[in-house]
C-alpha cells in the first residue's frame, strides 16, 4: 500500500478534529503530520475576524462616546438618547457605498468639517463600514464591493454659513451646480455642489422658516423620485412617517415634501432637470426591525436581507423599496 | 521554541512605546484602539486556552476591553506592565465566570502564579493567530472557513471556486507555513 500524500492524510486529520471523531488509521504516516496536527489544535480556537472587527467597533463607540471617561460628548445631548437607535446616529441615515471610499471620508473632513468617529477597514484597507459626524448629524459609508455597487446619493445639509461651507467643498474638489443664492423657493440661503464621487449636497442656511423643538437635522436625505407622491403613503404604510410639509402642483407633482421617521426627517421631491433619480441607501432605526422589515413587504418592498442579529449589535434586515433605494432597518440591541 | 520565547520579550523600545501608548489613551481614550490591535490576541489567547466555548471566549474577552477602557485612568506602568494587566483581567473574568454562582472570591497567589505559568503558551497561541493574518490570501481564507467556520472541504471549495484538491493543498500550505514561521517546533 503506497503512502497517502501529506495534503489527504493532514485533512482527515482535521476533518475529524472539527467533527470529534478518530480519523482513519494510516499505515504510513509522514513524518511532518504531527507537528502539523499540533499547529491545527491550536487554529481550532482561532478568534473570528468578524469578533475581532465588531469588539474594535463597541470599543470605539465606547470611547467615541466618552463612556470610558463617563463624560457626556457636549455635541450629543443625553435628551437624543433612543434605547433602540445605535448612540450617534438618529432614525434616519445616509449611507454612502463608493469607489474610493477612503478618498469620500477624507472629503466629508475637508468640504464640511466632518469628524471620523469610527473607520473599520477590511485586509485590503478597504472601508468596510465608517462614520464621519458633520454638525448634529452622520454620513455612514463604505467601499463599494460586488453586492453593494456604488450608489451615489443627494444630501440636504444645514450649516451656519452656507457660503463658506460652499466655498470649502469647492476647494475640496466639489463642482459648483447652483452658487449660494438667496432667491430659492425655500427662502434659505441655499447653494449645490456636486461632489468627486457623485453625490449631491444642497447646502443650506435656514432663512426662510424656524426649526421644531428638535432643531435642525444636519443631514437630510434628498430623494428625487419618479412618482414622488406615491412614496409618502409607502413610507407612513411601511416606517409609520409623518409627512410635515407636502407642496404639490395643480397637476399633483410633488414640488417638495419633509417627512419624519423617529427623530429624524427626509426630503424629497418629483425628479426633475438634472436631478433624477438615484439608488440611495438609507439606514433606518426602528424600535423592532422584524416587525418593521414585514410591514415594509407587505408595503410593496422586496427583500434583501431577512431580519439577523449582527455581531455589532444591531438586529438588522434590508429591503428595497418600488423606487430602488435600499432601505437597512436596524434595531440596536447593544453588545452582550 | 527559541525563537518563539525570543520574539515573546519586548525589548526596552518596544516597551517604551507601550508606555507611550498607554500613556495616551489615558489622555485620550479615542487612542485605546491602538492598545487594542495590540493586545487582542494575547487576551484572545489567554482566554480560549482556558475556555474552549467560543461564544463564552468572545463575551470574556469583551467583558476585559470593557473593563480594561473604564478603569485605564486608574492603571500604573510602574505595578505592572500593561499586558500582564490586562491578563489579570482576564484571570479573574474568567475566574468570576466559573464562580458566579457562588461566593466570589479574589485571585489566589497561587492562581497568579498559574497565570505567569500559562504566559509561554499563551504567547503562541497569540503569534499563531497574528501569523495567521499574514498568510496569503487564498491561505488565510481556507484557514478561517475551515477552523473558524468548521465548513467542509467541499463547502469550502465551493464557495472559493476550487477543486477539493486545491484546497487540500491550501490547508497544508497554510499550516506548513505557519509551523515554519513559529520556529519549525511548535508546542
Amino acid at each position: 500500500m503506497s503512502k497517502r500524500s501529506l495534503a489527504n492524510q493532514l485533512d482527515d486529520v482535521v476533518q475529524a478534529m472539527l467533527t470529534l471523531l478518530q480519523p482513519r488509521p494510516e499505515e504510513k504516516r509522514h513524518s511532518d503530520l504531527a507537528a502539523l496536527v499540533r499547529v491545527a489544535q491550536v487554529l481550532r480556537e482561532l478568534p473570528r475576524e468578524e469578533f475581532r472587527a465588531a469588539l474594535k467597533t463597541e470599543l470605539h463607540r465606547r470611547t467615541a462616546m466618552n463612556k470610558g471617561t463617563g463624560q457626556a460628548p457636549a455635541s450629543e445631548a443625553p435628551s437624543d438618547a433612543v434605547p433602540y437607535i445605535r448612540p450617534g446616529l438618529t432614525s434616519v441615515t445616509p449611507y454612502v457605498v463608493t469607489y474610493r471610499a477612503a478618498e469620500f471620508l477624507q472629503f466629508l473632513k475637508d468640504a464640511f468639517g466632518g469628524v471620523e468617529r469610527l473607520s473599520v477597514p477590511a485586509q485590503d484597507g478597504s472601508i468596510v463600514h465608517a462614520e464621519v459626524q458633520i454638525g448634529n448629524g452622520t454620513i455612514e459609508l463604505a467601499d463599494a464591493n460586488q453586492q453593494f455597487p456604488s450608489s451615489p446619493t443627494d444630501i440636504h445639509l444645514y450649516v451656519d454659513d452656507a457660503d463658506a461651507t460652499f466655498a470649502h467643498a469647492l476647494e475640496a474638489g466639489a463642482t459648483s451646480i447652483f452658487s449660494p443664492t438667496d432667491e430659492h423657493p425655500s427662502g434659505d440661503r441655499w447653494g449645490a455642489i456636486k461632489d468627486p464621487f457623485g453625490n449631491n449636497w444642497y447646502i443650506a442656511t435656514p432663512r426662510g422658516w424656524t426649526p421644531g423643538p428638535e432643531g435642525i437635522r444636519s443631514v437630510q436625505p434628498y430623494l428625487h423620485l419618479r412618482g414622488a407622491d406615491k412614496m409618502i403613503p409607502f413610507m407612513e404604510a411601511a416606517f409609520g412617517a409623518e409627512p410635515l410639509g407636502v407642496h404639490k402642483s395643480p397637476e399633483g407633482r410633488v414640488l417638495h415634501a419633509t417627512v419624519r421617521i423617529g427623530n429624524a426627517t427626509l426630503e424629497m421631491d418629483e425628479a426633475h432637470g438634472e436631478f433624477q433619480p438615484k439608488s440611495c441607501h438609507l439606514h433606518v432605526y426602528v424600535p423592532d426591525a422584524d416587525t418593521i422589515y414585514e410591514r415594509a413587504l407587505h408595503a410593496g418592498a422586496t427583500s434583501i436581507e431577512i431580519p439577523q442579529t449582527k455581531p455589532y449589535g444591531d438586529r438588522s434586515a434590508g429591503v428595497k423599496d418600488p423606487f430602488g433605494n435600499t432601505w437597512f432597518i436596524a434595531t440596536y440591541i447593544g453588545v452582550k | 521554541m527559541r525563537t518563539t520565547r525570543q520574539a515573546a520579550r519586548k525589548t526596552p523600545l518596544q516597551e517604551s512605546d507601550e508606555r507611550l501608548l498607554v500613556e495616551a489613551a489615558k489622555s485620550d481614550p479615542a487612542k485605546f484602539g491602538v492598545l487594542y490591535e495590540m493586545q487582542f490576541e494575547r487576551v484572545y489567547a489567554f482566554i480560549s486556552n482556558r475556555v474552549r466555548d467560543r461564544a463564552i471566549a468572545e463575551d470574556l474577552t469583551s467583558e476585559v476591553f470593557y473593563k480594561a477602557l473604564a478603569n485605564l485612568a486608574a492603571y500604573e506602568w510602574r505595578e505592572v506592565p500593561f499586558a500582564a494587566w490586562l491578563l489579570r483581567i482576564a484571570a479573574n473574568a474568567v475566574i468570576d465566570r466559573g464562580k458566579r454562582a457562588a461566593r466570589e472570591l479574589p485571585v489566589s497567589e497561587d492562581q497568579l502564579r498559574s497565570v505567569k505559568a500559562e504566559l509561554r503558551v499563551v504567547e503562541d497561541r497569540a503569534r499563531l493567530f497574528r501569523l495567521v493574518g499574514q498568510l496569503p490570501e487564498a491561505q488565510r481564507q481556507v484557514v478561517h472557513m475551515r477552523f473558524v467556520e468548521q465548513l467542509s472541504i467541499r463547502e469550502v471549495a465551493a464557495r472559493l471556486a476550487k477543486t477539493d484538491g486545491a484546497i487540500k493543498q491550501l490547508q497544508l500550505r497554510a499550516l506548513q507555513r505557519l509551523r515554519a514561521q513559529m520556529g519549525g517546533g511548535y508546542v
